[in-house]
């Protein structure tokens, strides 16, 4: 469960806040999307969420460890998958250890569940990033956390790929009852495999209740300045739910982007 | 007292006599009539003066001293390296002449780069200042307008230059002349005294000019190698390269010298530490307790100086003790009465040749004093 | 790529021999006990083989027969000598590699992030004080340690420290040392104290001796002991701040006790032998290109083969002619074509 209660956040030297008195929760088992536009704070959320930040103001409240997938990682070094992906046990190694036997037996088991033990000693800096984000996926897995937090698990990613990281997400997530909160651009990846989300609409004003409320045609034209269709389609006879943009209809051109 | 020596002795006598006429001479204030002087500096300039230098500012280490030996005092100093001064003040000039605390020293910064201003405060009618040491510390003093004379050293050659030019410079040529006969007269005696040695019969002889922080020897062309062979012994480390050296411990011990000579320079430095080394027990020098440290007089004794002859037949005597034996305390007695006017006590003497430091040293004893013997 | 597509790929896999990483581990152990051993036979003072084996077993109690001086040149001279390369060595490759992973970047060395220049002030004040050596090893690691301080201040930007930054915090912090330690000789006595002073930052072995090289050893077994067991933290640090503090790691005292562990081994190696730069720097890039990039596997790697690497070039050094060539010097024309080298062979491998 994570609770957050009157959060706020102000960037350091500015008045202005990213989000400002924000409150929901995340029941056990739930996956919990986050969404907004660009610059609204979702990624400032989570790390604020995650202890990364330091709120401005309001709490919040985590029980249990969090497995972390940050968007895109930066390395150094050639790793193999198999090294990064046991970093995920660093909480339960003391600060004067290295892994043992059972920390690699997690690891291997994290990447033979999201079938890519066979990448294990491949050196991470050669993966694509489709890959890379699978690795890190599997990181957060081995740690064996109760929630796990994605920011922006499939940006970047083509559909296939998109398809495969959320799959993966959703069924770990059911598999282990995991908490799942994740940020995204895309609706309907919300729509996919969220209950919950959060919308971001502005600074004051973050709506949360479950995803076919939050994420209405009405409540998406407002979240994001331009009318979008939620359309029904049918697929080989399964009901199939899509997010559809209408671009060139927006408010017109010459409005500052940013109200004053 | 042998023939050789009898002469010496007058020519010290009627050198002290030229020395006080010639100072009687500067005395009289007639500097309108003078003649113009000319001198060749070691740079290949002519430098010419109004008349013999009175204020002479000296940036060289070992200038200040070689002035006041060519003019008898510390008349003519009007400036010089702090280092020069420390020498005077903390040697035995400084208790010859206790007026020389009070010659400004600030004329020189950092790598002999002249303090011009300070200069001109001083108001010198010459300034000696080094020839080899690249342009940049000469041009300033040209650009203020300074009479500068360049100055080279290392060699003994080099060294009768400096003796000569500030003897003209000075109008004290008569004196300077003296000082050069001497040298050349102590120079001829002892290789006389050495020519029928054999290589082997030349003590392996090593000078350190660092011990404590580095071993750092001289080698070939050094004046030190110079004497060294001078005065009956043969440098080992000269076959290995010019100038000076850096070694280690094991090259020490290969060359195996059997007489070490410790530089002036490094004030904590003593035998003491040489016999207490480890690693150098077994070396011929320690064993024989052939370790001196060599003396300080009107200046360190290590480079070229005023009393290199004095040096030499120290030297001489401690390499080849069968073969050098003159009243070396005596001669210095002589020696500063006719370079300095002064006469060093026997407690100065001492002083001199670090008796302190030297005197259970192998054939000391023949420094020691009366109360010694 | 799609994932699908790669994972057929990578059934394939990219297996090393079995017989291939014992047999590297063993030459790379047995590099520094080989090279120590040969180094004993090698100096200015000529010593059959068989006589530095006599002397040796005289050193460790033997009754054997042995001229006093051979005695004392391999028991006094070359040993603490070469005990003195291969801790130097050691520590200043394990320091470079520790450096390297906690501030992400492969192009770091103590000399470049600007330690060496505050260890070397350190040092130098304290010569020019006539501190002794316990002064001399104090005041390399305050100020060390002050250099550190100042560069990861002066590089913090949004609590992290970009390369960029890094790099002109070390030239800054670097720059400014090295006034003072001209300063220093500025303020030196050129009869005795300035010698010593310019001769000691010129870095060299040749005044090795038993308590120094206890002074080191103690030190750098501390330090290395603290860096080795938290080799896996490294690995961890090295995936930037926010990673690793995600995974559950305290970062900054981390960090820290990282830093201070390997500039303990810079200040250490300073206070006895100057500064000898370039060893912190290419010696691990030569142990991540044979055990790859792990911090487990790298700090022991690095430390071995430094260790190795040190006594070799002292070797040039004190025997190439009768003076000593300053290490320095030597590590410095070695070890910078060979850094350059290295760079371009590596640059592909994906460190950027």
């Amino acid at each position: 469960m994570i609770t957050v209660e009157g959060l706020s956040y102000h960037l350091p030297r500015d008045r202005c806040a990213v989000f400002r008195d924000l409150s929901f929760r995340v029941p056990d088992g739930a996956v919990f999307a986050i969404l907004g536009p660009n610059g609204r704070g979702k990624t400032t959320l989570l790390k604020t969420v995650l202890g990364l930040l330091r709120p401005s103001a309001g709490r919040v409240r985590i029980d249990g460890a969090t497995g972390y997938v940050p968007q895109g990682t930066h390395l150094p070094f050639p790793y193999s998958v198999l090294d990064i992906v046991v970093m995920g046990r660093a909480r339960g190694i003391a600060a004067f250890r290295s892994p043992g036997k059972a920390d690699y037996a997690a690891a291997r088991r994290a990447l033979d569940r999201l079938g890519f033990l066979g990448f294990a000693d491949r050196p991470v800096t050669e993966l694509s990033g489709g890959e890379r984000q699978m690795v890190l996926i599997a990181r957060a897995i081995a740690s064996e956390a109760p929630i796990l937090v994605l920011d922006e698990p499939t940006s970047a990613l083509d559909f296939r790929n998109q398809d495969r990281v959320l799959g993966a997400i959703a069924r770990i997530a059911r598999e282990d009852r995991l908490t799942v909160l994740f940020t995204t651009h895309y609706p309907q990846h919300a729509l996919h495999v969220a209950d919950t989300a959060l919308a971001m609409h502005g600074p004051a004003d973050a709506r949360a209740g479950p995803v076919a409320d939050i994420l209405s045609e009405a409540e998406l034209t407002d979240l994001y300045g331009l009318p979008i269709r939620v359309a029904r389609l049918d697929h080989a006879g399964r009901p199939v739910r899509t997010v559809a943009p209408v671009f060139g209809a927006a408010e017109p051109a010459g409005l500052p982007l940013v109200a004053p | 007292m042998s023939e050789p020596l009898r002469r010496r002795a007058l020519t010290a006598v009627a050198a002290s006599a030229a020395i006080a006429l010639a100072g009687a001479a500067g005395l009289a204030p007639t500097p309108a009539q003078a003649d113009p002087v000319t001198i060749a500096d070691q740079n290949g300039a002519t430098v010419t003066l109004d008349g013999p230098a009175e204020r002479i500012a000296t940036i060289p280490i070992p200038a200040a001293s070689m002035v006041v030996a060519i003019d008898g005092g510390t008349d003519r100093l009007a400036g010089m390296h702090p280092l020069s001064k420390t020498a005077l003040t903390e040697a035995i000039l400084g208790e010859f002449f206790p007026a020389s605390v009070d010659i400004p020293s600030d004329v020189v910064g950092q790598g002999f780069m002249p303090n011009v201003e300070a200069l001109l405060a001083l108001d010198p009618d010459l300034v000696l200042q080094w020839a080899h040491r690249g342009d940049d510390i000469l041009a300033p003093l040209r650009n203020a307008g300074f009479t500068v004379a360049a100055l080279r050293y290392g060699t003994e050659e080099l060294t009768r230059g400096w003796i000569e030019m500030l003897g003209t410079a000075t109008g004290n040529a008569d004196k300077a002349a003296e000082l050069i006969a001497w040298r050349e007269q102590a120079q001829a005696e002892i290789t006389g005294l050495m020519a029928d040695l054999s290589a082997a019969d030349r003590p392996r002889t090593v000078y350190f000019l660092r011990y404590l922080s580095e071993l750092r020897v001289a080698g070939e062309g050094t004046y030190n190698d110079f004497y060294i062979d001078l005065a009956g012994g043969t440098n080992p480390a000269a076959a290995d390269g010019s100038g000076w050296l850096t070694v280690n411990p094991e090259q020490v011990l290969a060359w195996d010298p059997e007489v070490i000579l410790l530089n002036g320079f490094e004030d904590d430095l003593s035998p003491a530490d040489v016999y207490a080394n480890p690693l150098f027990a077994d070396v011929t020098a320690i064993r024989d307790r052939r370790v001196y440290k060599v003396p300080l007089g009107g200046y360190r004794w290590d480079p070229p100086n005023q009393e290199s002859p004095l040096m030499w037949r120290w030297l001489a005597m401690l390499l080849q003790p069968e073969l050098a034996d003159w009243p070396l305390r005596t001669q210095i007695v002589e020696a500063y009465g006719w370079i300095y006017g002064q006469t060093p006590t026997e407690a100065q003497i001492d002083g001199i040749l670090r008796l302190a430091m030297n005197g259970d040293a192998a054939y000391y004893d023949r420094f020691a004093g009366d109360a010694g013997r | 790529m799609s994932l699908a597509g790669t994972l057929g790929r990578s059934a394939a896999g990219r297996r090393e021999p079995a017989w291939r990483a014992p047999a590297l581990w063993g030459g790379i152990a047995a590099f520094p006990l080989v090279v120590g051993l040969m180094s004993l036979g090698i100096g200015r003072y000529p010593v059959p083989i068989d006589q530095v084996l006599l002397a040796l077993a005289a050193g460790s109690g033997f009754a054997v027969d042995v001229p006093g001086t051979v005695e004392r040149v391999v028991l006094l001279i070359r040993l603490p000598r070469i005990l003195e390369g291969l801790v130097i060595g050691g520590g200043l490759a394990l320091a470079g590699a520790a450096l390297q992973g906690v501030f992400r970047n492969p192009l770091v060395g103590p000399q470049i992030i600007g330690v060496s220049s505050g260890a070397a002030f350190g040092g130098a004040l304290a010569l020019l004080l006539g501190l002794g050596l316990a002064g001399l090893m104090a005041g390399a690691f305050v100020f060390g340690i002050t250099a550190l301080v100042i560069v990861f201040a002066l590089s913090r930007v949004d609590g992290r420290s970009p390369v960029l930054m890094l790099v002109l915090a070390g030239v800054v912090t670097g720059a400014f040392f090295a006034a003072l330690v001209s300063l220093v000789t500025f303020l030196a006595d050129p009869n005795d104290t300035l010698p010593a002073i310019v001769y000691w930052l010129m870095g060299s072995f040749a005044t090795a001796s038993w308590p120094k090289v206890g002074l080191v050893a103690g030190v750098t077994a501390v330090a290395a002991t603290v860096l080795m067991a938290m080799r896996f933290r490294i690995n961890i640090l090295s995936l930037g701040d926010e990673d690793a503090q995600a995974l559950g790691i305290a970062v900054e005292p981390t960090r820290w006790a990282i830093l201070v562990a390997a500039t303990a081994l810079v200040a250490g190696s300073v206070a006895v032998a100057g500064i000898i730069g370039w060893v912190g720097l290419v010696v691990p890039h030569i142990a991540r290109m044979l055990v790859g990039p792990d911090h487990r596997r790298l700090l022991p790697a690095a430390a071995l083969l430094g260790a190795g690497y040190m006594v070799l070039v002292d070797n040039v050094a004190r025997t190439a002619t009768a003076s000593e060539i300053p290490l320095g010097v030597l590590t410095a024309i070695i070890g910078a074509p060979m850094f350059a080298w290295l760079l371009r062979r590596t640059q592909a491998g994906g460190w950027t």
